[in-house]
């Protein structure tokens, strides 16, 4: 297939064959029936001219051969069909039965024919049309006899039967590249459907299947096509079920131990202040415990698609004082219209900002500004630190999972997850987040959400 | 006399925890390692709270609120280790007043049981007149603070402490609008991020009990966009 044709869509490829499929076959019947019925009407017609013309000759011969004919008397008894000319070289002269014909009106080559005394007929075409003369020498009485009949009638029958055949060639032509339009939409559209289908599925829609069909073949690529997503759904299921499981089963030694390092804090001034110091140790770590394997949890539930975000509506000014508040920043930080609000998950959406301005009070030399506006339809949040910014190369890359910049960003929340959870629950909430440089030098990182209908 | 505590739990070392924990609280600790036992020691022994995990044995916790909740209104907190949307819901549906997914910290679990508590002692501390909810001679509805009780048709409605205390919020200021997160923390003390499914699923077995047809709601009714408000008829 040439380069320029792998461009065209399936669906025209197949319309444009089936259309000059149509136009080749429609065009050799339609040539071979011109061919075979001019051939044969024609001949039929030289055949009609030749007989007439051997009686006309005949009886203008024994005409001749009585002595004192009146040769114009002669032409005219002989009486041809009235569209037929009757030409005769007597004696040296030429006569005609029709007045304004001349005698160079028969060819040339036919002449010569008659002159070396051989019947003969010639198709030639005059002013008035094509024609056919019929030459016959007479010997006997020193004459050539020729008959010349017009083909015009012919002609127009030929004409009408060629426009037939054209027509008729054009018609089948449409009509295959109608055939075409209809194959290519019965093929093309179960191919549709797959795709459509494929598309509901990759946006997480795992429950979407091909609907049954009656045609055998697409009944196995139906077969086929379901019970892989059958396959996958099962697999992004066991998945997150281990997911869940897991989590699950280290849910409950975690809760013992959360719970008891909570009753050994409530007494830590019974404690030796070296055992004080370790029982600090084992609380920070069992905190970063506990939020790593919330971040891992949730990763898990957003790659097995089992993200359901609820369409709650959340003051977003509120909702970011409040985890000013909670990492124990100044909520004077927040600055722009404060009062607009967004449909998603307040506790994801909390851990989101929570994350981000972690990240920059741990890695950013601390948070500058927190700023709300409204771009377009969406709302913009900016937060700005005091550090040394992001290299440009490391702008997408710090929101890996466990990726870790050359000041340790991304590990926010101490378990490499945080930047990675941010930029998943921003999309969760069909929303994004990327990293700039802040007016002042610093990192700035911008997070998108769309706002609540009001 | 301190406040008996029954501790429905499978994990004998979350038990234990608990057990130490609630004891420094000054609460009376009961345990139960299964449904079966816990049921036994409900009827028995008369608890003021319940503690439920809903990853039990043979019998899972759902079932164990629900068959609690047949004879008793007892306040139930739930303990689960997933916090999918599902089997939170699932347990609020079951019959529990709240829930807290683990690991939880030793405060939170102890700031929901204070919060019911609150809520038995406003309950029946509350000595305020009574307040016809529905007027309708064939159906009347009348809400008693002070018996800590609701009556239709002259017959005590078996409403839980928590369903209670929602309708008194709601009855407050009958006609105006309350919002979920103002009925979260006037009900459940919950913090910034309660969780408002709590209302709504309590809102919804609220109606069952109190409405004529609970899918057309007269009394409690839902505000799009803003939360419930109560209409007296």
């Amino acid at each position: 297939m040439t380069p320029a044709l792998g461009s065209v869509s399936l669906r025209h490829r197949l319309i444009l064959a089936f259309a000059a499929v149509a136009l080749m076959v429609s065009a050799v019947f339609a040539a071979s029936t011109y061919l075979l019925a001019r051939g044969y009407l024609l001949a039929q017609r030289e055949r009609v001219v030749q007989h007439q013309a051997m009686a006309d000759a005949e009886f203008v011969q024994q005409r001749l051969e009585s002595a004192g004919a009146d040769i114009s008397e002669v032409l005219t008894s002989a009486g041809p069909p009235a569209e037929n000319t009757i030409i005769l070289r007597w004696q040296g002269k030429w006569y005609t039965s029709e007045l304004g014909t001349e005698r160079d009106t028969v060819p040339s080559a036919l002449r010569s024919d008659i002159e070396a005394g051989n019947a003969a007929h010639q198709r030639f075409r005059t002013d008035d049309g094509p024609a056919v003369a019929i030459g016959v020498p007479l010997p006997s009485v020193g004459a050539e006899f020729y008959e010349v009949a017009p083909l015009t009638e012919l002609e127009g029958i030929l004409r009408l039967l060629s426009a037939i055949l054209i027509g008729g060639a054009v018609l089948a032509t449409t009509a295959g590249a109608a055939l075409g339009a209809w194959a290519s939409r019965s093929v093309v559209t179960p191919l549709n459907r797959v795709a459509a289908t494929a598309a509901k599925i990759a946006g997480g829609h795992l429950d979407s299947r091909l609907p049954a069909t009656q045609d055998p073949e697409l009944t196995t690529i139906v077969g086929s096509f379901n019970s892989m997503v059958d396959t996958l759904q099962q697999r992004i299921e066991r998945d997150a079920r281990l997911a869940a499981d897991v989590s699950h089963e280290l849910r409950s030694p975690l809760t013992t131990l959360v719970a008891s390092v909570d009753l050994l804090n409530a007494r830590r001034f019974e404690l030796h202040p070296r055992s004080r110091h370790a029982l600090d140790l084992v609380t920070a770590d069992l905190d970063r415990f506990r939020r790593l394997l919330d971040d891992l949890l949730e990763l898990a539930r957003s790659d097995a698609g089992l993200d359901r975000v609820p369409s709650d509506t959340v003051d977003l000014g509120l909702l970011l004082k409040h985890v000013l508040t909670e990492i124990g920043a100044d909520p004077g930080l927040l600055a722009g219209p404060v009062e607009v609000e967004t449909t998603g998950d307040k506790a994801r959406l909390g851990r989101l900002f929570r994350n981000l301005f972690e990240n920059a009070e741990r890695h950013g030399g601390g948070l500058t500004s927190v700023q709300i506006s409204r771009v377009d339809e969406d709302i913009v949040v900016t937060v700005d630190d005091h550090g040394d910014g992001v290299p440009g190369l490391d702008r997408e890359r710090i929101f890996d999972r466990f990726a870790t910049g050359r000041n340790s960003r991304g590990s926010s929340s101490g378990t490499g997850l945080g930047l990675a959870l941010v930029a998943e629950t921003a999309a969760a909430h069909r929303g994004a987040v990327w990293c700039a440089e802040a007016p002042g030098g610093g990192a700035r990182f911008v997070v998108r959400l769309l706002e609540a209908d009001r | 006399m301190p406040l008996q505590v029954l501790v429905v739990e499978d994990d004998d070392r979350i038990r234990a925890v608990l057990r130490l924990a609630l004891e420094d609280e000054g609460y009376e600790v009961a345990e139960a390692g299964d449904a079966e036992t816990a049921l036994a020691l409900a009827h028995a022994a008369m608890p003021d709270l319940m503690i439920v995990d809903l990853m039990l044995g043979a019998t899972d916790g759902y079932t164990c609120i629900r068959e609690i909740r047949r004879s008793s209104d007892i306040p139930i907190v739930v303990v689960s280790a997933r916090s999918d949307t599902h089997d939170i819901v699932a347990g609020l549906e079951a019959g529990a007043d709240d829930y807290v997914t683990k690991p939880f910290q030793v405060k939170e679990i102890t700031a929901r049981l204070r919060a019911l508590r609150r809520r038995l002692r406003t309950a029946v501390e509350a000595a305020e007149p009574d307040l016809f909810l529905d007027s309708d001679p064939r159906r009347s509805l009348v809400l008693s603070r002070a018996r800590g009780a609701a009556r239709l048709d002259g017959e005590d409605v078996p409403l839980t402490v928590t369903e209670f205390r929602l309708l008194s919020e709601l009855a407050q200021a009958p006609g105006r609008v309350l919002s979920r997160p103002a009925l979260l923390e006037a009900v459940w003390q919950h913090g910034f991020y309660g969780d408002e499914r709590i209302v709504d699923v309590h809102i919804r077995r609220l109606r069952t009990k109190i409405e004529r047809d609970p899918g057309q709601p007269r009394i409690v009714v839902t505000v799009r966009g803003l939360g419930y408000r109560l209409d007296l008829q």
